[in-house]
């Protein structure tokens, strides 16, 4: 007997088999195993609006019978209803998670379009009304713009130190988190002036705000780009000019590299992600995505402001340096440290104490960032 | 009753197989293929990813033209790593048949892997023209629109991402996330709602369900969210964050309408789930004479 042949005659002696093992012995009160064999009946024989209404008794009398489920993937199948027969499928795999039939199906029946079932109405919920009436009040707003260029709208400017810890002093006494300050506040006033870009400060006065605090900031008020104020110092007097840090999977120097490993080591949180083997993590994908995305639009800000600064101050271009920050690996959104000037050089303090001279560090970060 | 569940998914099973034998609308083009694909599906379900993917690959060299097997060796090579010869499968479904939308899908997931943003994007849109229903297509589009931090598109997408299919939890929260952006509260919250419904442990949907009250002035709230993220995983590090910068936020203002005793307090709320952190020790310290 040819083997094709062969296979088809077993299959069909199969199924006859394994109905008469399933034949039931009560007659009288149907159960839904009795539909759902009475359904396998009718799809044998390629009757299958008959197999649906039967099964539909099936699934009524036993809402978790697996193996109902999959006849009806079958029957609707053969009624070239893919939509329904997908999710028929799916219910049976949602029962009966060994179910490599079922999901066989599902996968196979999916590889192409199908067609969306429609939802049942519902009344909405006191929450769905409130948010459909905002979608409706916000809708000049929801009219976004095509393309894949980043956008700014939000900012968190942070004040570097402040409050017991007052960061680098010059030898005139000039304080790191004064002029910080003065400089995050005046920038937040240039913005709210240019009215486009919304800005948000880590702090607002004389205190101190831990690092962690400040990434959280940025977090909580969704920024689009966390700048974070600073002023340079150095053990040697003659050091001079601004420069600008970002996070970066690599480190631009040793000297920067150092600077991370030595505040990576106080971390102490997050239990280290142990890729499971055999198994792809979407979501992982898209996380690692979007924070080198992050990294690389960060150091794209970096060298725009660090080209502002080159361009509007006084003070020598000491570039843009990277390294692989955990609290910035960690934050959100694109993060990048300016550093002002050296408050430990006099010329460089005697031009940071002028309020004038802070003015001109704001705008030229306003303007970087229109 | 033990007797009959045993005999029934005994008599299912070879229902199952004879129906494999018989069924053309499969499109398998003989029995051995099918019978291969079934095994290889069954190995792949259980894990079994090297015995899976020599089933799979028997069943390409009988049947060169079948979509499901090449799409699965395409998936089961993505889980071993081997990313390029996952993405040669999938161009050769595509090669097959062009609305193959599953092969195409995972073509622009593998760019999106090497970072390859633009490339992702046109074959999500190449997946939307094909397919105006499919929901992982738009639910990646929307997701690269919120990575650009442009909501507006992010929330277009993703709503169509809802609707094609709204059981997704990780679709919800990242259309959560685009109406956060756009301060529209009442949408962000409901959809935070919803992947919370589908994913009650969600922990960072529970976290910016946080922020969404707090920002309200909703503090309570707010702080029993992180608290509950806590109960779930006692080491998150958002909900450890945020709970220490709110408690610190709240001594600070306590401090400066003089009522030390509940700043100290609220310093001490903050050590004891944060205890490296500088500010409260440091208040601490300086109050607690006081």
């Amino acid at each position: 007997m040819d083997r094709r042949i062969f296979l088809k005659f077993l299959g069909t002696n199969l199924i006859s088999l394994s109905a008469l093992m399933l034949c039931p012995l009560k007659v009288c009160s149907r159960t839904g195993f009795d539909y759902a064999l009475e359904a396998q009946g009718f799809i044998q024989k390629r009757e299958f609006a008959k197999a649906v209404n039967a099964l539909k008794k099936a699934v009524a009398i036993e809402p978790d019978n697996d193996w109902a489920f999959g006849l009806f993937g079958r029957a609707y199948m053969g009624l070239a209803r893919n939509a329904e027969a997908v999710a028929a499928f799916r219910k049976a795999v949602q029962i009966n998670s060994d179910d490599t039939y079922s999901r066989m199906m599902v996968e196979i029946l999916t590889q192409k379009p199908i067609k969306v079932l429609k939802k049942k109405e519902r009344p909405l919920t006191e929450l769905e009304k409130k948010a459909f009436q905002e979608e409706v009040s916000m809708a000049d707003k929801m009219q976004g713009e095509r393309g894949l260029g980043y956008k700014v709208n939000r900012v968190v400017i942070d004040a570097g130190h402040g409050g017991f810890d007052p960061g680098a002093v010059g030898k005139k006494g000039l304080k790191e988190k004064d002029v910080t300050l003065d400089i995050a506040l005046r920038l937040q006033k240039k913005l709210a002036s240019m009215g486009r870009i919304k800005s948000f400060l880590t702090r607002t006065g004389d205190y101190y705000i831990p690092l962690s605090d400040r990434t959280v900031t940025a977090n909580q008020y969704r920024a689009d780009l966390f700048i974070s104020i600073h002023a340079n110092a150095s053990k040697r007097r003659e050091a001079n000019g601004s420069e600008t840090y970002f996070c970066s999977e690599k480190a631009s120097s040793a000297e920067a590299a150092k600077v991370a490993a030595f505040e990576n080591s106080v971390i102490k949180f997050d239990k280290p992600y142990k890729k499971k083997a055999g198994f792809i993590d979407i979501e992982e994908i898209l996380f690692n995505l979007e924070q080198k995305l992050n990294w690389k639009e960060s150091g794209r800000f970096a060298n725009l402001f660090q080209n502002r600064f080159k361009e509007k101050l006084p003070l020598k271009s000491r570039g843009v340096h990277s390294a692989n920050f955990y609290v910035l690996r960690k934050s959100k959104m694109p993060s990048i440290l300016l550093e002002t000037g050296f408050i430990s050089n006099p010329a460089e303090e005697a031009l940071l104490k002028q309020a004038g001279f802070r003015d001109k560090i704001a705008d030229a970060v306003a303007m970087g960032l229109l | 009753m033990r007797i009959k569940i045993d005999f029934t998914l005994f008599a299912a099973g070879l229902f199952i197989f004879s129906f494999l034998l018989l069924t053309p609308k499969i499109s398998f083009s003989d029995a051995d293929v099918s019978g291969l694909i079934f095994q290889g599906a069954d190995l792949h379900h259980r894990g079994k990813l090297d015995k899976a993917i020599l089933k799979f690959e028997s069943a390409v060299g009988l049947d060169p033209k079948n979509e499901y097997a090449h799409n699965q060796l395409g998936l089961l090579y993505a889980k071993k790593n081997k990313f390029d010869r996952a993405f040669r499968e999938f161009v050769i479904v595509e090669k097959i048949d062009k609305r193959n939308t599953f092969a195409v899908l995972w073509q622009g997931i593998i760019y999106l892997r090497q970072e390859k943003v633009d490339k992702a994007f046109e074959k999500f849109n190449e997946i939307i023209k094909i397919d105006p229903d499919n929901a992982d297509a738009y639910y990646f589009t929307g997701a690269i629109y919120n990575f650009r931090h442009n909501p507006s598109m992010a929330v277009k997408y993703l709503k169509k991402a809802r609707d094609a299919d709204s059981m997704e939890a990780e679709t919800h929260f990242r259309l959560a996330k685009a109406f956060h952006n756009m301060d529209m509260t009442a949408n962000a919250m409901l959809e935070y709602e919803r992947a919370l419904e589908i994913k009650p442990e969600y922990t960072q949907a529970i976290n910016e369900k946080g922020w969404l009250c707090y920002n309200q002035g909703n503090i309570k709230p707010a702080i029993g969210y992180w608290k509950k993220v806590l109960k779930i995983n006692s080491r998150n590090r958002d909900a450890v964050f945020n709970l220490a910068k709110v408690y610190n936020e709240l001594a600070w203002k306590y401090l400066i309408s003089n009522r030390l005793k509940e700043a100290i307090d609220y310093w001490k709320k903050t050590v004891s789930i944060n205890p490296g952190n500088k500010a409260a020790k440091y208040y601490l310290n300086k109050y607690k004479q006081h």
